[in-house]
């Protein structure tokens, strides 16, 4: 347990408040302005109504658009921590070029995320795309496939390209991690006859637990928020295939002009991520 | 023995196997963006495409610079993200140690707090946001850009510096309080220089956070002269008209300020002075 | 590791330096905010910066800032910054979209303005159909732009080559048989008509739906008709070029104009529905191709009524603007009869001045502008109510549903009719 001095204990303040206050600061008026737009009636008025939720929740389209952001978050969560895993691993190993293969890696993510989706969807055009071109080439499809506008294959395509750009961030992440893991540990298992697969489960996996953790909160409130990828290569479509919540709220706030209820959806998106996030904030507050 | 070097030599291909394919799926975009910023723009409309410019030109690259004011472009960026990118990172330090280290009441709920300040979409932030701007006269300048963009990145970068702080031993700490130094003397002189993989994570992650954004350099700039990188690359693709060419030069070239601070970064990543000094 | 303390510190006070010696000059002169999504396309980037020029030559008191917005964001930037009481003095929407803008206090009343000018006669030169759509409870609260009609723009030597005179296009059965014979899978096909959620969309969807007696909503905007025989017969024939009889090419559902026209460009498809733009962008997508000289354009094919969907921009004030007098000034340049001729000579757009699209030579002899001009009598606009963007999405998502086989083309109809009407039905 930590050994706290006395006149110590305050101390916290002045670490903490800063940034505390200055998030207080700034984006309280924000938030709470949008969570009272919830409950005016649409259209403005000062009364309040809980007429918005109830629009939402009987509204068809909205459950399909929160049943396409989870399969979207778990999807893109998972496949971001086990690339990125996988690479971290495998870079921090004693490997030939190094430096060059743990740049490659971060490439993608130098690339704003606006800008990844228009260049994908130009490359997964299915006349005139590149994608289409070099696989043909290389002989993996006999046929023009239409990655973005077959209902099948839409979603997964756009998962694909995010994972492209999202597992740099969880590698690099991990990377640091298991800069700081002991070397020692490892040296003392080898001696026990430890295989490799046990190094793994037994040193490197609890010592980044921690930055697991982290990377899975992280990540899971950011492909909540994914917004200028799906938008610029989907808009959401075939039908609403590829609707998620943030292009949803989007769409409703600056496309419909519809402020009040985006503002409903939006709070009903923050309440779902702050119940998935309630195990893994307690986890990660918990005291060694 | 023999097995030994067949043990050694197979899990080093399945290994290179691995990193190669991994490089290429990380690569493949960036030789196509490459190749077409390279074209003129009728090539870049090629059916079936060219992989290697029939007739290469930087002429791209020229009309970027000259075209546009991309030289603005890129020191509001810099200036934008890489102030984010420190304070943020500086201030979720702070935050991290102080979770980290110090017992108190509410702790758990501040820290489940700053990132549920995440969770709330930019779309609905960014109105409220404006009419705060405005009303200090911060619209339309980079200081309201670093402020909007420090709020978004400093619950991020609290929870990725709480994450490595946290592997810290605590004996540190205690160890330099001992030999009369103060909590600040021990965030400055022990916890960050030890953190430093994390912190350069942290560093780049903010960096281009702010770097990327969009949505909020449009609705809280308006002049030319507070443009970013990436407004100017997503100006290039109108209603009416995409240039391909121009398009991919500007993003390969709006990548290399990330890229060089990776570079410059990338020492401290590695060896930081962590694994000789952590121990138990 | 002082290094690192130091410069963060360096940093920290460069960056709020920079940030804090940004802004604030005086101006003597009147600086009027200008922003319209032309500005980020090239050549109207400069025929607009050239423009202004000469309008702050005109009047020496007033400064124009030119604020460039793309076309996909100046919503979003339009609404935060009006919202919040700011806004720029003038700015540059479709006029289907100023239903919303009007609905949420977004646009001045310019009526106080037009009285001086004359009023109603001041308003004459402009075509009654445009002035209308200006309109909100009876003020004038926009003031019209380019005003276009989409027609049918072809190539050709590919008709030549498959022996066919569109000329000679009189209904859509033979508008399908044409587009049969010039589909040569996977070379070419006939047509390519965007299917993603885009305002390209409805402007060439709509003839379709007009043409075979169908239509989106009754007259009084309350309730969905596309459960009509009419609405179910167009929606399937628009369907059924794309899945049964394969006369556009793959992936069309995910394709907005640019796309489209980029495949008119590179020989891809035969024609396109498009207007008085298509000619000069197709040109610069592929100059190989002498898009001037190889395109042309003819009316839509008719069934029971002829029709065609009207394209219409509008210049609004912002309500919040400081200087309403200079930027009255502005708007009466923008849209005066010289400018207005001047962005057709430049940018190849037809107006919404009677005084230049029905009289200037240019356009009357412009062999694309002379075939929308004549099909301006037969314009039709989308409803102009707040609910429009939202009731379109429902609509092209039903469009992609059936083009995509996710649903058959009645269900996906019958889905959209009861979601619009769902939409139509809801409180305001």
């Amino acid at each position: 347990m930590k050994l706290l001095k006395i006149k110590d204990r305050h101390m916290w303040t002045l670490f903490v408040l800063p940034g505390t206050i200055l998030l207080v600061l700034v984006l309280g008026f924000p938030a709470f302005q949008s969570i009272l737009y919830s409950i005016y009636p649409e259209g403005g008025g000062t009364s309040y109504t809980l007429n918005n939720y109830s629009i939402l929740f009987s509204d068809s389209v909205f459950r399909q658009v929160f049943g396409n952001t989870v399969l979207f978050v778990i999807l893109s969560v998972a496949s971001h921590l086990l690339l990125g895993l996988g690479v971290a691993l495998v870079l921090n190993r004693e490997i030939f070029a190094k430096p060059v293969f743990r740049l490659i890696a971060l490439l993608p993510w130098v690339v704003p995320d606006v800008v990844v989706g228009i260049i994908w969807r130009w490359m997964f055009d299915p006349v005139y795309g590149a994608f289409n071109d070099l696989l043909l080439r290389i002989g993996l499809i006999s046929t023009h496939v239409q990655w973005l506008s077959s209902p099948k294959l839409a979603l997964l395509s756009v998962i694909f390209v995010n994972l492209w750009r999202g597992f740099p961030f969880v590698m690099l992440i991990l990377l640091a991690g298991l800069q700081s893991i002991p070397r020692v540990l490892y040296e003392a298992a080898a001696i026990d006859g430890a295989s490799r697969w046990q190094l793994f489960a037994r040193i490197t996996l609890p010592s980044l637990k921690k930055m697991l953790v982290v990377a899975l909160a992280l990540d899971i409130v950011w492909e909540v928020r994914r917004f200028g990828l799906i938008q610029t290569m989907t808009q959401g479509g075939p039908g609403n295939i590829t609707e998620v919540l943030s292009t949803y709220i989007y769409k409703q706030y600056f496309q419909f002009f519809r402020f009040e209820y985006a503002s409903a959806v939006a709070v009903i998106m923050t309440a779902a991520l702050l119940m998935v996030s309630l195990p893994y904030i307690w986890m990660i507050s918990q005291e060694e | 023995m023999v097995k030994g070097f067949k043990r050694k030599f197979f899990s080093g291909i399945e290994i290179y196997g691995f990193l190669i394919l991994v490089s290429i799926y990380a690569l493949l975009p960036f030789i196509w963006m490459l190749s077409t910023s390279l074209k003129t723009e009728a090539e870049a409309f090629r059916v079936p495409p060219t992989w290697i410019p029939i007739k290469s030109t930087l002429d791209a690259y020229v009309s970027m610079w000259t075209k546009k004011n991309f030289g603005i472009y890129f020191l509001n960026s810099a200036v934008i993200s890489l102030a984010t990118a420190v304070l943020s990172t500086f201030f979720g330090a702070l935050a991290g140690y102080g979770f980290s280290r110090f017992v108190f009441k509410g702790r758990k709920f501040l820290i489940g707090f700053f990132l549920a300040t995440q969770m709330l979409p930019g779309v609905l932030l960014v109105g409220p946001y404006f009419k705060i701007l405005s009303k200090f006269g911060l619209y339309d300048t980079r200081t309201g850009l670093v402020i909007a963009f420090l709020t978004i990145c400093l619950p991020f970068s609290t929870w990725m510096m709480k994450g490595f702080i946290d592997r810290v031993p605590d004996a540190l700490d205690q160890a330099a309080l001992v030999d009369g130094c103060s909590r600040l003397g021990v965030f400055f002189r022990v916890i960050l220089p030890i953190s430093a993989p994390g912190m350069v994570a942290t560093i780049i992650f903010a960096f281009l956070l702010a770097w990327g954004d969009l949505l909020w350099v449009i609705c809280l700039t308006s002049t030319e002269s507070m443009v970013t990188v990436t407004l100017g690359i997503a100006r290039t693709v109108g209603e009416f008209q995409i240039i391909w060419p121009m398009l991919m030069a500007g993003a390969l070239m709006g990548g290399m300020p990330a890229i060089i601070l990776y570079l410059l970064l990338q020492r401290l990543l590695v060896q930081g002075l962590t694994a000789g000094a952590v121990k138990e | 590791m002082r290094w690192f303390r130091i410069s963060i510190f360096a940093v920290l006070f460069l960056g709020i330096v920079i940030g804090l010696s940004t802004f604030a000059n005086a101006q003597e002169k009147v600086a009027l905010r200008f922003s319209d999504w032309h500005l980020t396309e090239s050549p109207w980037d400069k025929t607009l910066a050239d423009a202004m020029a000469l309008f702050e030559k005109r009047y020496p008191n007033i400064k124009i800032e030119l604020e460039p917005v793309s076309y996909k964001d100046k919503e979003p930037k339009y609404t935060v910054e009006l919202a919040a009481g700011k806004g720029p003095d003038i700015f540059h929407v479709h006029a289907f979209s100023l239903p919303m803008f009007f609905d949420k206090g977004f646009a001045m009343d310019l009526t106080p303005f037009i009285e001086k000018e004359g009023g109603a006669k001041y308003l004459e030169a402009w075509y009654p159909l445009c002035m209308n759509m200006m309109k909100h409870k009876g003020k004038v609260c926009a003031m019209p732009g380019d005003y276009m009609s989409m027609v049918l723009v072809y190539n050709t030597e590919l008709f030549k080559a498959a022996g066919l005179d569109p000329k000679k296009l009189k209904t859509w059965e033979e508008f399908l048989e044409y587009n049969i014979k010039l589909t040569k899978a996977p070379e070419r096909w006939g047509i390519a008509l965007p299917g993603a959620k885009d305002p390209g969309f409805e402007l060439r969807f709509s003839p379709f739906l007009w043409s075979f007696g169908g239509d989106y909503l009754t007259p009084d905007h309350k309730k969905s008709v596309l459960d009509s025989k009419e609405a179910k017969e167009a929606f399937k024939f628009f369907v059924e070029l794309y899945t049964k009889h394969k006369v556009m090419p793959p992936g069309v559902t995910s394709m907005n104009p640019q796309d489209v026209r980029t495949q008119l460009a590179h020989r891809k498809i035969a024609w396109e529905i498009g207007s008085g733009w298509t000619a000069p962008i197709v040109n610069a997508i592929n100059p190989e191709l002498k898009a001037f000289d190889v395109l042309d354009a003819v009316p839509l094919p008719v069934k029971k009524n002829k029709v065609t969907t009207i394209w219409l921009s509008s210049w609004v004030m912002s309500p919040n603007t400081k200087h309403p007098k200079e930027a009255w000034e502005l708007m009466k340049f923008i849209t005066s009869k010289e400018m207005e001729l001047n962005w057709f000579v430049k940018n190849r757009v037809t107006s919404s001045r009677k005084d230049v699209s029905d009289v200037a030579p240019e356009i009357l002899n412009d062999k694309f502008a002379s075939v929308i001009a004549s099909q301006l009598p037969y314009g039709k606009v989308v409803p102009q109510i707040p609910q429009w963007p939202e009731i379109v999405d429902a609509f092209t998502t039903a469009v992609q549903e059936a083009m995509t086989e996710m649903k058959p083309p009645e269900k996906a109809l019958a889905d959209a009719h009861h979601r619009i009407n769902g939409i139509l039905a809801r409180k305001k």
